[in-house]
């Protein structure tokens, strides 16, 4: 069963370990040569895209994750 | 985060069918200035704001407000991966460093040279360390633009 606190913890309200460091798990992020899964994402205006659509569009896309900081 | 280097990097390979985006995430250093999120017309109007002031030139999407995307790739802050058009990954770094991308991106592109050239290839894995340079200065500036609370808090958690 999902978290129902999930969207409050993963948007933490302040950078401390014990909000922050449980959530860095790259090691256990797809793995190179398989293919990913989809997810929803959005435009700024608010319009509905998905990560598929975006690699689709191009032979190579680059995808940088990340915040102001 | 978001580079003006790898902005760079978008518009000196989009003639060559490469794509360029910046998926964002949640506020890693949430502070005064950008908070942490509550809602998801907040997230985009955050969004907005991060492209104006950093002058990002590719396009910007949002991940949903609990991150799934985000989450399913690891959570790191400031990740990069490479994807083809069928949806594979074949770079991925836990951090950005746009001289390790562009390594890694001419790479590809030659591999698609050689195989529109008829060679048979047949991929491997590799995993190499790279290295960036650490700005501490770039850093903390980039924390005092979300605001103070975001320097006192990255602070306080290296003591």
């Amino acid at each position: 069963m999902s978290d129902p606190n999930l969207i409050q913890k993963y948007n933490y309200d302040e950078f401390t370990p014990a909000k922050v460091f449980h959530w860095l798990n790259f090691e256990n992020s797809p793995k190179l040569g398989e293919k990913l899964p989809s997810f929803p994402l959005w435009h700024l205006d608010g319009s509905e895209t998905s990560l598929e659509e975006i690699w689709q569009a191009h032979s190579l896309t680059i995808i940088e994750f990340g915040s102001f900081t | 985060m978001a580079a003006p280097s790898m902005n760079a990097m978008a518009d000196k390979y989009a003639n060559q069918d490469v794509g360029s985006i910046f998926l964002y995430t949640h506020e890693a250093h949430p502070g005064e200035n950008y908070p942490h999120h509550t809602s998801m017309e907040q997230k985009l109007r955050q969004a907005q704001a991060l492209q104006t002031e950093l002058s990002v030139t590719r396009t910007i999407v949002a991940d949903s407000l609990d991150g799934a995307c985000h989450r399913r790739f690891g959570t790191m802050p400031n990740m990069t991966w490479i994807v083809n058009k069928a949806g594979t990954p074949l770079y991925k770094s836990d951090w950005t460093d746009s001289e390790s991308v562009e390594n890694a991106l001419v790479y590809f592109l030659n591999v698609q040279e050689r195989r529109r050239g008829k060679h048979r290839l047949a991929p491997f894995r590799v995993e190499r360390l790279d290295y960036r340079t650490q700005d501490r200065d770039g850093f903390n500036e980039g924390l005092m633009r979300s605001g103070p609370k975001a320097l006192r808090e990255f602070n306080e958690a290296f003591e």
